[in-house]
């Protein structure tokens, strides 16, 4: 048993002159709030609020992903999609064509020969699209990370929305990430970044 | 997959209201004994006899559908959930959350995406001086 005790965060906050509070680079802290955070104001953004919602849900609910499965990540993705996972029940059906799909699962070591296919698959996908980069490898080169032949992170290549740790990562892990990934697309906010230009 | 006959029959065993709730949240019913509930809220249920494998355990989340998460499962509580452990942390007292000094009182979810979320910073000096580019007037 440890006997440390729980140190809060405030502890180490500091303060200027004037009694506000610091970020640790010495600008005075401001609050923003989040855009889940903001409040609904009259009766269109309740409209167009819903009308995320109903996108929202269709886009979360029938989650296409292209498997880009390049080294042992890819037989987690594969476990994700057999029975004792189910992937099917939450709606992921895995395309083979990039025109078809909305996420791609970078799955394994991204290599320097490969990341021009990757680029040019991630730009065949329709909008809107999102990238989950799974295991070390993907993430930030991992293993390979000293290699002269290998990409250090696919986050280089394309924009990566969800970054699953592990090497390889388990199937669990790649659907929690999978359903962080939903949790993004359930707070994205469409019809109501468009009205409030 | 359920059938009919058993979505009625466990509609018949767990009331209206429970079957609202159920089938809002895990789209199916289920009827079996109350296990424990842990400190975020979520609800424990087993039943040991009637359903298949590996569906004997489930949890009614405190949160509502689709907002609930598998990280606000407490560890205890997940190491029961995934089978990891025969005993439920009510039972085991190894499990139980809140025997060590250095826990913290309680449990917290996965803040991404959330305003607690963690975002990378530097507490080293830089080593390069930017400067601000100046247009020599023509």
């Amino acid at each position: 048993m440890s006997t440390s005790s729980v140190k809060s965060a405030t502890a180490l906050e500091r303060q200027s002159s004037n009694g506000q509070g610091l970020t640790a680079s010495g600008k005075v802290r401001k609050e923003v709030p989040l855009p889940s955070q903001e409040k609904k104001e009259g009766a269109m953004q309740y409209v167009l609020t819903t009308l995320d919602q109903v996108t929202n849900w269709a886009r979360q609910s029938s989650l296409w992903p292209m498997t880009f499965g390049l080294a042992c990540c890819a037989v987690e993705m594969m476990h994700l999609s057999t029975p004792r996972y189910d992937q099917d029940r939450l709606g992921i059906i895995f395309r083979a064509s990039p025109r078809q799909s909305d996420v791609m699962i970078v799955a394994g070591t991204l290599t320097n020969k490969m990341a021009p296919a990757l680029r040019q698959v991630y730009d065949q996908m329709p909008d809107p699209r999102w990238v989950i980069s799974m295991g070390s490898c993907a993430n930030g080169g991992g293993y390979y990370h000293y290699s002269y032949s290998v990409v250090r992170g696919c986050d280089r290549i394309v924009p990566v929305d969800v970054y699953v740790p592990g090497c390889p990562p388990t199937s669990e892990a790649l659907m929690y990430g999978i359903f962080q990934l939903q949790k993004k697309m359930r707070h994205t906010r469409i019809t109501r970044m468009w009205y409030r230009r | 997959m359920s059938t009919v006959l058993r979505t009625l029959r466990n509609l018949r065993r767990i009331g209206l209201k429970d079957f609202g709730h159920q089938m809002q949240n895990i789209g199916d019913t289920k009827a079996g004994t109350l296990i424990g509930v842990d400190r975020f809220g979520n609800k424990y249920y087993e039943n040991m006899e009637e359903e298949l494998p590996l569906r004997t355990r489930w949890v009614d989340y405190k949160v509502n559908w689709p907002e609930f998460q598998p990280d606000q499962i407490e560890p205890g509580w997940h190491a029961w959930i995934s089978y990891m452990v025969d005993t439920p942390p009510t039972v085991d007292k190894l499990l139980q959350p809140g025997q060590r000094t250095w826990e913290i009182p309680e449990h917290r979810p996965n803040p991404t995406f959330s305003r607690a979320a963690f975002k990378t910073y530097s507490t080293t000096r830089p080593k390069l001086s930017a400067w601000t580019p100046v247009a020599a007037p023509r």
